[in-house]
């Protein structure tokens, strides 16, 4: 914490001393250096952390310079007002280019935001208002009491503190609720919806982030060169920012201003060879991306695994401190209901009429063989698909086809066959997720009030470190899922659905991959879940786990119910020894399983 | 009406280019499920070729387009090769590999031909034709005719051959394609190479169309991206009439919108897009899983 | 044909931190089925996936006849006789019928013996004759099912790598494959085939293996295991 704070003060200084030893045309280039660190962190912010491919960046900075430039020259407003309606312009700018980002991702996303940076080139080139190609000139310098901003020197000063301030706030967003819920959504939508992430929210709030960004740094290019012109604005520019957000390290803020100063200092130096430099930094590009996708900024923590290798084995996994039991609830009234539910995809019935309740408290089973459905009745439930015909029920409210971020919101968490972990979150973060139940609305008091969002903060991780306490994972805190070994990250991903507080906890094959111990600590894992008030649902190929841990066990097979009962009852109907190992038994010799009561 | 079958026929040889980008486009995507974004300076590098084959060293038009796409197919091995490793892992970081790959190339084309830009000479009489009364250059017909062969081959390659069957099934189901012998990273050059072999085609027949420069591949990549994905991404015929449809809309906004052309070609595209992503004959790709 | 012993020996897979398969062993006569049976979960895809080299593995041994196969890359296992049959069909939806079955030859030559072969597994397969200028992702889980057999036979495979072929099929369907296999068998086709269905597999082979967590735990001759209640008791899990 000292290192930091001093190497904090040194920078500082270092910042502050720099314009003395620079020449007029030296200082210049450092103010479009800073300018372009700006848009790296907005692009870091919507690409790195958001996860959004976002090829528009270098339209939001055209669109916040020459709103300023139209504002101040063509319309007669003031410097600062003008800067103002600009930033709230680019803003409204990037909510829509977001918009498409609802429904398309990926390439889509990026085609499209692409062409929208084309068409805005078009414009600019084309538009008697923005001065055609040869764009606007005599912007009026902005003015500040007391300081002559038209000196590129003291420029440097105001851009400093912007810059400062925006990386501080863009920090701030990403270790908080917010950008964690952002990160989430980048490494697995899926998994953030099931614990109530606003994944559509959070995908637009990623857009207006970097348009806001992209708009500030346009306003202070507009009222540091007091000239625009479209080609600052092409698409060459649009790869150059990309160039150096990757070669940074897209997930890094700070990275991406490393990235943003070192790519321009190297443009700089190879001045006289621009082709040269651009032939470098794609080449770079490409390397990156295939022998290191985390930049720079993804070096120390590489090499810091190469040489720590031996001492990985040092985290130990505590066991799991039970529940307070909870009284049983008077009454065991229905939780969750499943009426008539059929999923047809294209040339194959997965579910076929299924129904079922779950009273409160239970802990229920669902069996079958492979293929008979029980996933997909699992995501029928949870939102992710919706049924081709049927309902279902949750605590009395109709939950079919709602999508999963309101069914988890309802009361309901899950955890998934194949391990959906957040892959670059560390485990207390995949816990503080779930735990954070905050709207992205609310994301205007980071802005209004951040220390109650700071506050907030502090009472989530305090939240958190009892849930990792509680499941044993307090040395593995910090760590990151892939270096965990599968039992662990097992038992993260149930302590991660718990911690959302759930009424219904759905467990997709809890069982699997784990040895017989683990199975054992699964199984007082899941009874002490129930004791503190949560019915669970689990589907289970652990023939023993789901025998002496359910109460009561519905087979499914072929996409239908066969059979509804308890343990003993459906270990001995024929019509279970048929579907799994298709042979009718009717001489009994199968033992009846004794249950383990607690 | 006259001007109407004017500018619709006039917009048809473009669209006949952008539907050679997109074929080449939905090639790629179709087989690999990669967005290659280095496409459109494939289109520019092929262009260069050829015409240098036919200017500086005065072959026919015919043999110096066939020498440029050989060339260029060349150019597509190498960025697959470079980014396999990234096959079926991480989309979004191969697409960011091929925008690199655009911005290396972008700067080869200006060390090596400089950033002017240079005029190709239509290698029939510029004379046009008339029909009907509405006026066809030569050179757009023979643009159609060979845009249309090589859609005809294609498909003829791609239906009809065991390496056309092999590829589509790579991009169907990996795994079993690889059961039943078929080796996956080779498929996916070979695919590569013909993607960047219509992109050179497009660009050496595109230069007696628009003045040759290194900016030319960034609006036809665009242009034909956006028709690929109009078409339904993946979808051969969707390729040509995603294309065709572009070069016409473009035809007509160029008529009446002059410079904002590219613009209303977006907003149109994006609405369309938003509507209905998979596109006219929807999407036919790779499964993701 | 003389016949080739298929050979496996301390194979073993690790998938992310978990040991799906230890040290399994086995051999497969030439022209006899053998069955490998579990729970689910037991191990049993992971074998056959492994042999055929599309999952990474280590092992001590895996020989067709006097061929070493353990340096053998995935798509080279078909030019050396093996035909593989994977867990949930995974036909080409996109390609018809036809093209399917013809792509199960593709490392031969597309020639008259290849076309003779199509005609066998229309024989085989009728439904798949009527079927032929049909998508493959159109037809039904059965039809498909066959569709993927009819596949790996077109490369006259000298063993056969079945898994779970009964995978969510009706009684009657799975009784029309047991039927294909054992006219296969009586064909002189040797056959692995891993199923969860134990009733089918007794029937369509001759000596079984039952994995359990990724382990042989028990060996026998169908005929034996068949009534055997400790095999029950593995499935069930108690």
């Amino acid at each position: 914490m000292r290192y930091r704070i001093a190497l904090l003060l040194a920078l500082a200084v270092a910042g502050w001393l720099l314009p003395y030893g620079l020449d007029s045309y030296a200082i210049h280039v450092v103010n479009v250096i800073i300018i372009f660190a700006l848009l790296a962190i907005g692009l870091g912010l919507a690409m790195g952390v958001g996860g959004q491919v976002n090829l528009a960046q270098v339209a939001f900075f055209g669109v916040g310079a020459y709103v300023t430039a139209i504002l101040t020259t063509k319309a007669g407003f003031g410097f600062w007002v003008s800067a103002l309606l600009a930033v709230v312009a680019t803003a409204a700018i990037g909510l829509l280019v977001g918009t498409p980002a609802l429904r398309i991702q990926s390439h889509y996303l990026g085609i499209v935001t692409l062409g929208l940076a084309l068409a805005f080139t078009n414009w600019v080139t084309n538009a008697q208002l923005a001065g055609g190609a040869e764009g606007i000139s005599a912007i009026p310098v902005p003015v500040l009491p007391g300081v002559d901003l038209s000196s590129e020197y003291l420029f440097y000063y105001f851009e400093l503190i912007v810059l400062v301030l925006a990386l501080a706030f863009g920090l701030f967003v990403v270790r908080t609720g917010l950008g964690r819920r952002m990160r989430a959504t980048r490494d697995d939508a899926l998994a953030a919806g099931a614990l109530g992430a606003e994944v559509p929210m959070l995908r637009m709030t990623a857009f207006l982030l970097a348009s806001v960004y992209g708009g500030v740094a346009g306003v202070l290019y507009a009222g540091l060169i007091r000239y625009v012109a479209p080609e600052s604005f092409g698409i060459a520019n649009m790869f150059l920012l990309l160039a150096m957000v990757i070669i940074g390290g897209r997930q890094s803020l700070i990275g991406c201003v490393v990235g943003a100063i070192g790519l321009s200092v190297v443009r700089e130096l190879l001045v006289d060879h621009p082709t040269y430099a651009q032939l470098a930094y794609g080449a770079v590009v490409v390397l990156t991306v295939v022998f290191a996708p985390t930049g720079l900024a993804g070096l120390p923590a590489r090499i810091r695994a190469r040489l720590v290798r031996r001492t990985a084995g040092a985290a130990q996994l505590r066991p799991f401190q039970p529940y307070e039991p909870v009284a049983a609830p008077a009454d065991s009234s229905v939780l969750l209901r499943v009426d008539g539910v059929y999923k047809q995809f294209r040339g194959l019935k997965a579910l076929d009429g299924v129904s079922l309740t779950v009273p409160r408290g239970e802990i229920r089973g669902i069996v079958g063989p492979n293929g008979s459905g029980k996933t997909t009745l699992f995501n029928v439930i949870s939102g992710l698909y919706r049924p081709t015909a049927g309902r279902v029920e949750f605590d009395g409210r109709e939950m079919t086809g709602k999508a999963p971020y309101r069914v988890a919101r309802a009361g309901m968490a899950r955890t998934f066959q194949n391990l959906r972990l957040f892959g670059d979150l560390t485990v207390a973060e995949n816990v503080l997720v779930a735990l954070d139940r905050s709207r992205t609305a609310d994301g205007w008091r980071y802005v209004v009030n951040p220390f109650s969002v700071h506050r907030q903060d502090r009472r989530l991780r305090a939240a958190a470190g009892e849930v990792l306490e509680r499941y044993g994972l307090t040395e593995f805190a910090g760590a990151v899922p892939r270096a965990l070994p599968y039992g662990t990250q097992r038992r993260v991903e149930i302590a991660r659905a718990v911690a959302a507080r759930p009424r219904l906890l759905l467990l997709d094959e809890p069982a699997a991959g784990l040895n017989g111990d683990e199975v054992r600590q699964l199984g007082e894992m899941v009874r002490s879940i129930r004791d503190s008030g949560i019915t669970v649902v689990v589907i289970e190929h652990n023939m023993g786990l789901v025998m002496s841990l359910c109460e009561r066990i519905t087979v499914l097979a072929g996409g239908a119910v066969i059979t509804e009962g308890t343990p003993a009852e459906v270990a001995a109907a024929p019509a279970v020894i048929e579907a799994y190992l298709g042979d009718s038994m009717s001489d009994g010799d199968l033992p009846v399983p004794t249950e383990v009561k607690q | 009406m006259q001007v109407f079958l004017q500018t619709f026929i006039g917009g048809v040889s473009l669209g006949a280019i952008y539907a050679l980008v997109a074929l080449g486009f939905s090639l790629v995507y179709r087989t690999m499920g990669l967005v290659n974004f280095a496409h459109g300076n494939v289109v520019t590098v092929g262009a260069y070729l050829a015409s240098t084959f036919y200017l500086s060293t005065k072959l026919p038009f015919a043999l110096a387009m066939l020498v440029a796409i050989l060339l260029t197919g060349a150019i597509g091995l190498v960025i697959e090769r470079v980014l396999r490793p990234l096959e079926n892992r991480d989309f979004d970081l191969m697409l960011i590999g091929t925008i690199g790959f655009g911005i290396v190339l972008d700067a080869l084309i200006i060390m090596i031909w400089g950033a002017t830009g240079r005029a190709v000479p239509s290698p029939v009489p510029a004379a046009p034709l008339e029909l009907f009364g509405v006026r066809i250059r030569t050179y757009d017909l023979v643009v159609l005719a060979i845009a249309a062969t090589a859609t005809v081959l294609l498909v003829f390659f791609l239906s009809r051959t065991k390496r056309g069957a092999a590829m589509q099934a790579v991009a169907m189901d990996h795994e079993a394609a690889t059961a039943v012998g078929i080796h996956v990273g080779r498929s996916n050059a070979v695919a590569f190479m013909i993607g960047a072999g219509l992109a050179a085609l497009a660009g050496g027949l595109v230069g007696p169309l628009l003045y040759v420069s290194p900016a030319m591949g960034g609006a036809l990549g665009i242009k034909g991206f956006a028709a690929a994905i109009l078409g339904g991404f993946g979808s051969i015929p969707g390729a040509v009439v995603g294309g065709l449809a572009i070069g016409v809309l473009d035809s007509f906004t160029a008529g009446h919108f002059q410079g904002y052309s590219e613009l209303v070609t977006f907003l149109v595209f994006t609405v369309i897009i938003v509507i209905r992503p998979t596109g006219v004959f929807g999407e036919r790709t790779v499964n993701r899983a | 044909m003389s016949g080739a012993t298929f050979t496996v020996a301390g194979l073993t897979v690790h998938y992310g931190g978990v040991c799906a398969v230890r040290d399994v062993g086995f051999e497969v006569p030439a022209g006899q089925a053998v069955g490998v049976i579990g729970a689910n979960g037991a191990g049993k895809t992971s074998t056959l996936k492994a042999i055929m080299g599309l999952v990474p593995r280590t092992v001590a041994a895996l020989r067709f006849g006097d061929v070493d196969l353990s340096r053998v890359a995935a798509r080279d296992m078909v030019r050396h006789g093996i035909g593989y049959v994977p867990e949930g069909r995974h036909v080409f939806p996109g390609l018809t019928v036809e093209k399917n079955l013809l792509l199960g030859a593709y490392a031969r030559r597309w020639d008259a013996q290849v076309r003779a072969a199509l005609a066998e597994v229309y024989e085989l397969f009728p439904v798949l004759a009527q079927m032929r200028g049909r998508l493959a992702g159109a037809l039904s889980g059965g039809q498909q099912q066959m569709l993927a057999i009819g596949r790996a036979l077109m490369s006259r495979p000298r063993l056969l790598l079945l898994d779970e072929p009964s995978m969510g099929l009706s009684p009657k369907l799975v009784e029309d494959i047991l039927a294909v296999l054992q006219r296969l068998g009586r064909e002189g086709l040797s056959m692995l085939l891993v199923e969860q269905n134990a009733k089918l597999t007794f029937e369509a082979t001759l000596s079984c293996l039952v994995v359990e967590n990724g382990v042989v735990a028990m060996t026998g001759t169908s005929a034996e295991l068949r009534h055997d209640p400790r095999v029950r008791k593995i499935y069930l899990g108690l």
